[in-house]
């Protein structure tokens, strides 16, 4: 149990692998897959909120147009298993597409960063929200690429890699769950880096590092960078998932999501993102299944959240733990 | 891009105007309901990101009550006064919990009251859209012929309207007591309240006032296109726009920028007609770029 | 090691610093004095870097700094307390004091260690040592006393290893006792550092107390330089002043 207490790499890795043979087994025990469905979603789009956090909780930048970097990584993904490279990479296909994927999320957000990382608060958040609608206005108009407002259209291969066929429920799930909790335990490390408690400082008061000899803007544009790439990931494992890539997911409101779920699980623990994916797709599901005013539901909830408890139910519990 | 289609276009004088009475009409509606947006965060420094809602709602309570009465001026009045009302509940209930909280609060209780009243339209005035209000029989007439363009007047009405309400607007923000208490208020408000002047029910009047503006945008939309839920999302994002191109805070900058979108939409859509709203994006992108405080706000 | 030569800057009409010149002994204590407004916090944000000079050159030790940005002054043995405390709400002493040593020695960039177990734990503890918070080091921040968020807020400084240390009012918001405990605190660690100390500071008792030389600073000039036994029967000084002490 010592081992389990250390606060290292190694234990995180442990524990990772862990949850994740815990979930294969969870697999078997329960096989509805309703459930299965749920599962996957909450880690894909946690994965998507645990990047957005990186920016909103530990360096206190309120980014409104993240979802334009999931956007990025699905119809990247899309575009590549729809071309002809596939032919070439066969049973490389996926892998490349998703490292595709994450390359030029990361780019698009160091473009994108650049820019908006000079400015502060809300300009800054408003910047990245008409960058995103310009994304979103762009991927529209070049219909005979991207299908406009239908989206990719035609859907596209899946090719085996390494023994892995996304096409079976079952390696799709474990792939997913797999490749999400391997990010997590790295995006863990990251946090908990020195570079992780500099983004912290930043966060904390934004003068005080010039005075020790520090330069924000850098690390500020590192995070950006990170943050984009991760959602990029979880975009082309949707697009995986949906077997296509959507204009939507580079509206507005898919931005939204991403904040909601980190109101609801907490922005000060690292897991809270995750949790509140976890509350928010067994809302989706739930209320989705009990009355056709989804809306309604989400929008009371939300408000109790904001109004009475003020923080995320990851955060609350965590503070209740530490005072005993 | 259709390059030639827009100079084409330039060049007909029937195509010219009826372009720019076009986008001087949606300028003017996006006006009015853009100026309640940007005095609300002026004056309250509050980004009232349910606006769209409040526009939504003047849409439907001026539908109302024109199905009840068949008076259009007063289905317009009323629909506005009724949004007002709404606007001043809204305000003492929720908003002013969150005066001093961070812009992400801010932001996702006025988003959560966006998503509970889009369904709340559905549950009272049922899924389906409904179709608009009508033009009003005293305008029910045939259309305006300048320069072989085709303007119909009632589209001349709103824009005359919008312009009446902005310059009423105008007046009342310079040259009455309010308007001075107002634009005080906006700079020191803690000066104020030392001058025993009733901060909470200055307040309360300018989200009003701010809601009755956006009521009244929606109560016209309403006589022009069809009335659904969820209207208000697009106008809310073109209001930011608008805001942010302006300057936050400045009714005249609304003004200049609202003028600077029609125009770009209604041109935009000849020139380049699946990229029209990124058009305007890409102009909000240049703005925050170049010049962050818009184009009459004044450098933070 | 720290030579001021003619320091001259404006704000709008008004002349707030004016053809200021001063030269510190290495591993000397001197104090800055001067009603407010004179321009003493003005005088350290343009020594540190933080507003841009309009006249003169700044030389720490044979380095001319004139102009050089904030950053690359910190790195060049300038350091900085401020006198409305400017620390890290949210972090505890310790990781305080861990960032702000790693943020100087670019170790920032590090995504490969966990901070939780760094090696510059332990020079972080000896610098909350110096600054007397050893007790407090695994308090957060936003939770010290008033006091010791002030000595946080030197630590911070003392963290860059500075040759000359700029302390602004260190003592403001403090009782008459805590005062003394602070500027006992703050001799000590001048004692075992053998930094070049400048302090701002109204108490006239503690001024005369500890400092070596002393600077008296009225609208933008100084009117006034010397021991403080040379201060004290300074005719200027005194007509400033009202008859001795602003405490």
């Amino acid at each position: 149990m010592l081992f389990l207490n250390k606060d290292n790499f190694q234990r995180d890795v442990f524990l990772g692998l862990l949850v994740w043979l815990i979930l294969i087994m969870f697999y078997f025990i329960f096989p509805d897959p309703g459930i299965h469905d749920i599962i996957q979603k909450v880690f894909i789009l946690g994965l998507f909120a645990m990047s957005l956090n990186i920016l909103i909780g530990y360096l206190g930048l309120i980014a409104f147009g993240h979802a334009a970097f999931f956007a990025s990584g699905a119809y990247t993904l899309g575009l590549f298993l729809q071309s002809d490279f596939v032919l070439n990479l066969a049973s490389f296909s996926i892998p490349v597409a998703m490292l595709l994927a994450v390359l030029v999320s990361s780019i698009l957000a160091a473009l994108i960063g650049v820019i908006c990382i000079r400015l502060k608060d809300i300009y800054f958040s408003f910047l990245t929200l008409a960058f995103q609608m310009l994304i979103y206005s762009i991927i529209l108009a070049l219909v005979n690429i991207t299908g406009g407002d239908q989206g990719l259209m035609g859907g596209f291969p899946k090719p085996p890699f390494l023994g892995i066929d996304l096409g079976k429920p079952f390696d799709f799930y474990a792939f997913t769950i797999f490749i999400s909790i391997i990010t997590i335990v790295l995006l863990r490390q990251i946090i908990e880096s020195p570079f992780g408690y500099g983004l912290r400082m930043i966060r904390d008061n934004s003068e005080r590092p010039a005075a020790l000899g520090f330069s924000n803007q850098k690390h500020k544009l590192f995070a950006f960078i990170i943050a984009g790439s991760i959602a990029g990931l979880a975009g082309s494992l949707q697009a995986l998932l949906d077997v296509g890539a959507y204009p939507e997911w580079a509206f507005w409101s898919k931005s939204a999501e991403p904040l909601f779920m980190i109101l609801l699980g907490g922005m000060h623990s690292f897991l809270g993102p995750l949790m509140g994916a976890l509350i928010f797709e067994i809302l989706n599901d739930f209320v989705t299944a009990n009355t056709r005013y989804y809306g309604l539901v989400l929008g009371l909830v939300i408000l109790c959240f904001v109004l009475g408890l003020k923080k995320g139910l990851l955060d609350w519990i965590l503070i209740k733990f530490n005072r005993k | 891009m259709e390059i030639f289609a827009l100079f084409d276009c330039i060049m007909s004088p029937a195509c010219l105007l009826s372009q720019a009475a076009g986008g001087l009409k949606i300028g003017m509606l996006l006006f009015l309901v853009a100026s309640g947006l940007t005095l609300v965060f002026g004056v309250l420094g509050v980004i009232n990101f349910a606006h769209g809602a409040l526009y939504m709602l003047g849409a439907y309570f001026s539908w109302q009550i024109m199905s009840i009465t068949g008076h259009f001026g007063l289905s317009v009045i009323l629909g506005a006064l009724g949004v007002g009302l709404f606007g001043l509940l809204f305000e003492r209930i929720l908003i002013s919990r969150v005066y001093n909280a961070e812009l992400l609060v801010q932001i996702l209780l006025c988003y959560s009251v966006v998503l509970i009243l889009d369904d709340l339209v559905m549950i009272i005035w049922g899924d389906e859209f409904l179709s608009s209000v009508g033009v009003p029989e005293v305008f029910q007439v045939p259309p305006l012929f300048i320069f072989d363009a085709i303007i119909p007047p009632f589209h001349l009405a709103i824009i005359a309207m919008s312009f009446i309400v902005g310059l009423i607007l105008w007046f009342i923000m310079t040259k009455t007591r309010f308007g001075r208490l107002v634009r005080a208020a906006a700079v020191n408000p803690k000066m104020l309240e030392a001058l025993g002047i009733n901060i909470n029910l200055l307040r309360a009047s300018v989200f009003m006032l701010g809601s009755f503006l956006a009521g009244l945008g929606g109560a016209l939309a309403a006589s022009v296109g069809s009335v659904v839920s969820g209207m208000g999302n697009s106008i809310i994002i073109e209001s930011f726009i608008v805001t942010v191109i302006g300057g936050m805070g400045s009714i005249s900058g609304a003004f200049l920028a609202s003028l600077i979108i029609g125009m770009a939409r209604s041109f935009g859509a000849v020139a380049m007609p699946l990229f029209t709203d990124g058009l305007m994006f890409l102009i909000m992108v240049l703005v925050l770029v170049l010049r962050p405080q818009g184009l009459m706000g004044n450098k933070k | 090691m720290l030579k001021l030569d003619k320091l001259s800057k404006s704000f709008g009409g008004i002349l707030a610093t004016d053809n200021v010149s001063l030269e510190l002994k290495p591993n000397s204590i001197n104090a800055v004095i001067g009603p407010n407004g004179a321009g003493k916090t003005t005088l350290f944000n343009l020594i540190t870097g933080k507003i841009s000079l309009d006249k003169g050159q700044i030389f720490i030790g044979n380095k001319n700094i004139t102009n050089l940005t904030e950053s690359e002054i910190t790195h060049l043995g300038i350091a900085r307390a401020f006198q409305i405390t400017n620390i890290f709400p949210t972090l505890s002493v310790k990781d305080s004091i861990k960032v702000a040593l790693l943020a100087k020695q670019h170790g920032l960039n590090n995504m490969w260690n966990r901070f939780k177990t760094h090696s510059i734990n332990n020079e972080a503890e000896s610098i909350a040592k110096l600054s007397g918070l050893t007790k407090s080091y695994d308090t957060i921040s936003s939770e010290l006393s008033h006091g010791d968020q002030k000595l946080l807020d030197i630590a911070l400084a003392l963290a860059l290893k500075p040759k000359v240390l700029l302390l602004d009012e260190p003592t403001a918001g403090m009782g008459p006792e805590e005062r003394w405990k602070m500027i006992d605190r703050i001799q000590k660690l001048w004692k075992k550092t053998k930094m070049t100390v400048l302090f701002i500071e109204h108490d006239m008792d503690i001024v005369f107390d500890t400092a070596q030389n002393i600077y008296v600073l009225q609208q933008g000039s100084i009117i006034a330089e010397g021991t403080p036994k040379e201060i004290k029967n300074n005719k200027k000084v005194i007509e400033a002043y009202l008859g001795g002490g602003k405490k």
